[in-house]
This record gives structure tokens, C-alpha cells and sequence, in this order.
């Protein structure tokens, strides 16, 4: 996000921030409820350069501590997310039951670049969306379901014992619901 | 009743502080030195390079000197042989994370980085160099931001909100990914509230933050300006403004 913050997002975007920061006007920590908000709103599901620009000089927060709140925790996207999110879990339970395997191979079906993704070491925090914004893929530390590992979550539906068939076969279920 | 006095023990000795004061503050009052890197007088503290441990007796986990408020009765020990190697670690760590190369960087020589690495005898460091491809902005007018010097101990980051009041830095994503950040992601040099003070250079204990145009001897960080402001504008409402 290099300096194209400036410009403003448009009227119902503006609409949107206007009415969360006034949801959560006078609330301690309210930056946190007005981001989620504003990104649920998102039909992309994201936080744009121009929505965080446009909060910060709305609620009279430094642009710098609103930046590091959004980067800070994975919930916030900063780019904008596919249709469809498959999110893998790479929770050690799930590693030892080779989730490593299932997230190389969902990258190599979804035509994303598996070695840049992997050589970035940035595997604990990662979200990669194919370039027709159809899917995004996440990995996630741990869901919690560890005795059902390897676990992947698609579209907010957590599938158990994943292996790469069930997994390509989801997939391809969600891409042809698309078409 | 504030600022109650009460008595402390330091390596031994039994000296008398007043509450609210912390554990460095009493020490350097008497004398005794504990190395820091993240703290700078007159800031916040926030204990993030955890050079400044001490041992407390009583409990088995080292404590940081600057964040942690001295208690009746406490028992301090500033200087051990489990202290060194601990604060030997800490600096190790921080040569390794980012690309810390003497020879070629601004600050050779007044480094506070380097010379606590000299003090503590960090000859060599015991764990594989993470080598990061780190961007530098120069695209400030006067001052040079290198990522790749940075040891994350915000003292640009405290100057800027605490003294300047411009808040222009702060610490974006975490863990290992941690990294300083204008603005939102910009350049420095687009900043608009950035007021070209200059604070967060003088602030900065490394060559992360440097001066345009000056050689590497004339690079002498002033550090104590930092602390001075910040003691003139406590005094301040006593004098009645």
C-alpha cells in the first residue's frame, strides 16, 4: 500500500464508516469494532488504502496506529478476497496429518504460485486470492478441531479429515457452483 | 500519600527509593549500572529488548529493569553470570533478525547496538543469520529510514506520539513480520504529519534512523535532547508554566 491512499472511497463506502464510527462513538478500543464493521460491509470483503485513510481522519486516530491495528491482527484483510475462502490449518495436529501436502496441492488446483508462497517463510499468516477473485486461500494457526485434523475450513464450513481427494473434489464443487 | 518512601535492596545494599519509581531508576540513582537499549529517559517504557534484566529474589524469572516498579522489601541483583548470558542472548538475537553489518552502516561506531555488543563480549553470535531482503526509504528530503538496521525498540515510535505529538510511526503486522511503519505503508517523504523534527533520529539507538549528507564519524546521536525536553516539559507546571 504505497502512497495510493489518497484518494477518497466512494459516497456509500464514506456512508458506511460514517455510520459504524457512530455506532461505536464514545466506546473504548472502538477502532477494532469500527474496522470489522466497515470490512463486513465490503463486498470484497477488505479494508482499502482509502476506507483506512478516510477512518483515520474520521475518528482522529494517527494513520500509523489504524495501519498497525489492521496489519495486526489476521482477522483484517488488507487486499481485497475471493468469492469463495478456503482456509487450511496449520496447527501442529494438522501438520503431523500432512496439511503442509493439502496446501500445496488446493495452491497448485487453484493455479496460485506455490513457491512464492511458501519461500516467504510467511506460511503463519498468509492470504492468496487467484487472480479472477473466485478464491482466496488463508491458513489459519488452529482451529481447534485437532482431533478431526487435518482440518480446512471452506467458506466457514470446517471439513474433517481432509485429504487431497475430498479436498480437490470441494473445490471443484464450489468453483462449478460459481459458473 | 504519594511517592511514599520505601527501602530496597540492590546487589546487597540497602537503599531507600520512592514508590512508583522503577527498578532502573533506583539503580542508576545509586550508582549501579544495568545496560538498556529500548529504554531512553523521558519516554515510555515498554521492556522490549529485555537487556535491561535483573534477578529478583524470590522468584525464578528475570524481570526488566525499566518496566518493573520497586517494592518494599524487594531484593535486586543487577550484575550475575546468568544475567550476562541472558543479556548476551538478547543482543545475539537482535544482530541475527536483521542485517546488522558494521562495516557498511552509517552508525559504525556510535551504535549503542554495537556498543553493548562490545560490552556484553558478543564476539560471534550462536544462531543462523535471518538475512531479510529489507527495503530503505530515502525519499525524506533529510532524514533515512533503513529496515534493515531497525531492532523494533520504538524509540522513534514513543518520540514521535510522546514528545513531537505527531505520531507519524508505529509498529505494523507482528512476530517476526513486526515492522516500522509511516503512516499508513507510505513513504516517508509523502507524510503530512511528519514536522521534519528529527526526533526519531536522534532517538534511534542504531543506524536504522540517519541524517542525510553526513559521514559516518559525524554521525553522533544525541539521544539526551530527548530525555532534556522531556524533563523540561515535566517541570513545566511547576514553575506555573
Amino acid at each position: 500500500m504505497r502512497n495510493d491512499a489518497a484518494g477518497l472511497p466512494d459516497a456509500h463506502e464514506r456512508l458506511l464508516i460514517d455510520q459504524a464510527i457512530a455506532a461505536q462513538r464514545n466506546r473504548p478500543g472502538a477502532l477494532l469494532g469500527i474496522l470489522e464493521m466497515v470490512q463486513e460491509a465490503n463486498p470484497r470483503k477488505y479494508l482499502s488504502a482509502a476506507a483506512l485513510a478516510y477512518i483515520a481522519e474520521k475518528t482522529g486516530l494517527p494513520p500509523a496506529q489504524v495501519y498497525s491495528v489492521a496489519t495486526f491482527y489476521a482477522l483484517f484483510n488488507l487486499t481485497p478476497q475471493g468469492e469463495n475462502v478456503v482456509c487450511v490449518c496449520r496447527g501442529t495436529a494438522c501438520h503431523t496429518r500432512g496439511s503442509r501436502d493439502l496446501l500445496e496441492k488446493v495452491s497448485l488446483d487453484l493455479g496460485l504460485d506455490w513457491d512464492a508462497m511458501s519461500g516467504t517463510g510467511e506460511a503463519d499468516k498468509l492470504a492468496l486470492a487467484t487472480p479472477d477473485r473466485s478464491f482466496t486461500l488463508r491458513t489459519v494457526a488452529c482451529f481447534g478441531q485437532c482431533a478431526m485434523a487435518p482440518v480446512v475450513e471452506v467458506n466457514h464450513r470446517v471439513l474433517a479429515h481432509v485429504n487431497e481427494r475430498t479436498l480437490h473434489r470441494e473445490v471443484r464443487a464450489r468453483a462449478r457452483e460459481r459458473k | 500519600m504519594p511517592n511514599k518512601t520505601i527501602s530496597v535492596r540492590i546487589d546487597g545494599e540497602l537503599v531507600t527509593a520512592r514508590e512508583g519509581e522503577t527498578i532502573l531508576d533506583v539503580a542508576r540513582a545509586n550508582g549501579k549500572e544495568i545496560p538498556t537499549l529500548c529504554h531512553l529517559q523521558g519516554l515510555s517504557a515498554v521492556g522490549a529488548c529485555r537487556v535491561c534484566v535483573v534477578e529478583l529474589t524470590g522468584t525464578g524469572r528475570l524481570q526488566p529493569a525499566c518496566s518493573t516498579p520497586v517494592q518494599e522489601g524487594m531484593s535486586i541483583r543487577t550484575a550475575s553470570a546468568k544475567l550476562t548470558l541472558y543479556r548476551r542472548m538478547a543482543v545475539e538475537l537482535l544482530l541475527v533478525e536483521r542485517n546488522h553489518i558494521c562495516s557498511s552502516c552509517v552508525s559504525n561506531g556510535h551504535c549503542e547496538l554495537q556498543s553493548l555488543a562490545q560490552r556484553l563480549g558478543v564476539t560471534h553470535v550462536r544462531y543462523a543469520y535471518n538475512n531479510p531482503q529489507l527495503p530503505v526509504d530515502m525519499t525524506h528530503p533529510r532524514f533515512v529510514f533503513d529496515h534493515n538496521r531497525c531492532i523494533l525498540c520504538t524509540r522513534c515510535v514513543r518520540v514521535c506520539a510522546e514528545i513531537e505529538g505527531a505520531n507519524v510511526w508505529a509498529v505494523a503486522s507482528r512476530g517476526i513480520h513486526s515492522h516500522i511503519v509511516c503512516d499508513l505503508d507510505e513513504e516517508w517523504g509523502a507524510s503530512r504529519n511528519c514536522t521534519s523534527c528529527g526526533k526519531c533520529v536522534q532517538a534511534c539507538p542504531t543506524g536504522a534512523l540517519a541524517e542525510k549528507g553526513h559521514a559516518v564519524h559525524e554521525m553522533v546521536k544525541a539521544g539526551e535532547v530527548v530525555s532534556q525536553l522531556a524533563a523540561k516539559r515535566l517541570t513545566r507546571p511547576a514553575n506555573g508554566r
